[in-house]
């Protein structure tokens, strides 16, 4: 071997303990059976022959998530999220292309694997329905052989910061939904895991409940250097948590990069509330949202309308009490995207 | 160096059984009212589910050729099986059609356990057992009356038969439940259509019967190598050749259903199943 190879091979190795996570030129497909609609002899004939159409969940997806991000993964849906968070944990298996997690394959190593990573699905539970929170813990101890020191350490840790100790001795079934998700991902983290796969954990918590769990993955991921792949439908909260967002629509990866460049993409769209003395401003290039009691929301595009400009308008207006400029809410840009990828998607 | 895994390996197998039996000791007592309905139910459920046939053997001194012990024999045998099966089918392991119709194999594969062990481990001893223990009662008041005589390997050879019928009903549920990886929904309860029909039928002393009954009942649905076939056996009323037919199915049977359900579970893993039911992933 030469030495440049050698050099390869080591950096090669390098970059590969770096990576946490990696989906290379994925695609799934399902078969669906299918019951076409009609009437007399078509219906009759519609019973008694489905038609099977393959769906492509995912298709050609590829990405790379290193050790300690903290990535979201945002789409539609059906956009194939779920699927991805299944291939990644061995639920299902790639039609085409390679998985790999923490360097193994959720295939061949599962056994090794499942002991460092952690799954949660926001909509089932691992806990022991008709047992005690601790009793699941207590069980996940034996089942995942964890040694007496990490569980007692783990468990100090996830009954302080996930606020648990009251619940700690209730029946699972007897939980509320935000109680049993923090239940459920103080069960995940038992066995300290390093990459963590969580599917809509914040699905149906309230306020409360959901602040918890948001300060508590980033809390982990900053401190621990856990590695995080996160979904969910509520971009605010994805923005929160995650550096990274991967987007994915129609099985196809659409977007990987920041926040703010995602907002780019859609002109850099900015609120402006401006705050009169109830004369309306008349802002040209700015689009009124809403107007009441003196206080007028302007929707901007920044990459048309440069904040100088718009300052410059503002400052010619008559009445200006006060004005707040923010970013518009990723929950819009977002919705814009779906909306202009759905066009493009019919007309096709 | 091998020793020390398989002993570790051993260690940790019965660790497992015990998280299982103490949290299903655990659930038997944590409300005194509900352990006393449990164990009246069960008593009440074993005790009706042979009296039927034992009454009537009693009335007419017994039936196709066995007295009335021989048959309290074949019933204990047959509750031996079932309660067996049911004590280590906790957790839905003897019924795999329903972990497959509900998505819930999900859940087994992100444990760190081979799934054969996490098959095997569920175990409920405290109220799974009932049906267990009373075949055992049963067992040895008719062993205390039968009139033929037990050689020295008899003990030997009722294990041996338990076994070999234990597997035929695991076997027989694992191969119907193949077809839930196909079809989810429609084959859900599959597997306990097949165990309670073969357990139902059980209980009938074949003894008497024509061929073309006692044919399909040891071969196509084979419920009489459950309690009648065997009993024949240790009751020493079976050829040698006879003696190792249970056995011979039972492994048949066991590789079919191995070769299926592997097939089946790669075509799940490759096609997913889009349904999953919630409310205790245990249930």
């Amino acid at each position: 071997m030469s030495k440049k190879e050698s050099t390869d091979t080591v950096q090669a190795a390098i970059a590969h303990e770096d990576t946490a996570v990696s989906v290379s030129s994925v695609t799934k497909s399902f078969t669906r059976w299918q019951r076409k609609e009609g009437s007399g002899k078509g219906g009759i004939r519609s019973i008694f022959r489905q038609e099977r159409r393959t769906v492509t969940a995912l298709d050609d997806v590829s990405f790379q998530i290193k050790r300690g991000e903290f990535v979201a993964y945002a789409g539609p849906n059906g956009a194939g999220k779920s699927t991805t968070m299944k291939l990644l944990s061995g639920m299902l298996q790639p039609t085409a292309g390679s998985v790999s997690v923490l360097g193994m394959s959720p295939e061949r190593d599962r056994i090794r694997l499942m002991k460092k990573l952690g799954v949660l699905f926001g909509n089932r539970t691992e806990l022991w329905w008709d047992h005690p929170v601790i009793q699941s813990f207590e069980w996940k101890k034996v089942v995942w052989d964890i040694p007496d020191p990490v569980y007692q350490r783990n468990l100090g840790m996830v009954t302080e910061l996930l606020d648990i100790g009251e619940i700690r001795n209730t029946f699972a079934r007897e939980l509320s939904l935000g109680q049993r998700m923090r239940a459920d991902l103080g069960l995940m983290l038992l066995h300290s895991p390093e990459v963590i796969l969580l599917d809509e954990p914040t699905l149906g918590l309230d306020v409360v409940a959901k602040r918890q769990m948001i300060e508590f993955l980033k809390r982990i991921n900053r401190e621990e250097g856990v590695t995080i792949l996160v979904t969910s439908h509520d971009m605010d909260d994805l923005e929160e948590m995650a550096r990274r967002i991967l987007m994915i629509s129609s099985g196809k990866l659409v977007y990987d990069g920041s926040f703010d460049g995602l907002r780019e993409i859609t002109g850099n769209l900015t609120h402006l509330t401006v705050t009169t003395d109830g004369r309306k401003p008349e802002l040209s290039g700015c689009r009124l949202l809403s107007g009441k009691n003196g206080v007028f929301e302007f929707e901007v595009d920044l990459s048309r309308l440069p904040i100088r400009g718009m300052l410059e308008r503002l400052s010619r207006a008559d009445g200006i009490l006060d004005i707040e400029i923010r970013k518009a809410p990723i929950e819009q840009v977002i919705a814009q995207l779906y909306q202009n990828w759905r066009s493009i998607r019919l007309s096709l | 160096m091998v020793d020390k895994k398989r002993v570790s390996g051993i260690r940790r197998y019965f660790q497992l059984l015990g998280i299982y039996a103490r949290m299903d000791l655990a659930s038997l007592t944590r409300d005194g009212k509900f352990m006393a309905i449990v164990l009246a139910a069960d008593i009440v459920s074993n005790i009706s589910s042979i009296s039927g046939i034992f009454l009537l053997a009693w009335k007419f001194g017994g039936i196709g050729g066995m007295d009335r012990f021989e048959v309290l024999f074949m019933l204990a045998y047959g509750n031996i099986v079932m309660g067996f099966l049911n004590m280590m089918g906790g957790c839905n392991t003897l019924f795999p059609s329903r972990i497959i119709g509900r998505g819930q194999w999900e859940h087994m594969f992100i444990m760190p356990l081979p799934y054969a062990v996490q098959l095997t481990v569920g175990i409920f001893p405290f109220t799974g057992s009932s049906s267990l223990l009373s075949g055992i009662g049963m067992l040895a008041v008719a062993l205390c009356h039968l009139e033929t005589p037990l050689p020295w390997w008899w003990p030997g050879m009722l294990v041996f038969q338990l076994i070999a019928s234990m597997a035929v009903v695991t076997a027989a549920s694992y191969l119907f439940s193949s077809l839930a990886f196909y079809a989810p929904v429609q084959c859900e309860e599959i597997a306990s259509t097949v165990v309670y029909s073969m357990e139902n039928a059980k209980s009938f002393p074949l003894s008497g019967m024509p061929l073309y009954i006692r044919c399909p009942l040891l071969t196509i649905f084979p419920a009489g190598l459950l309690a009648w076939f065997p009993t024949m056996i240790l009751l020493g009323r079976a050829t040698t050749l006879e003696t190792f037919y249970p056995a011979v199915f039972a492994l048949m049977l066991s590789l079919t259903a191995a070769y299926f359900f592997r097939k089946g579970f790669r075509y799940y893993v490759k096609k997913g199943i889009n349904r999953y039911s919630a409310g205790g992933h245990r249930s």
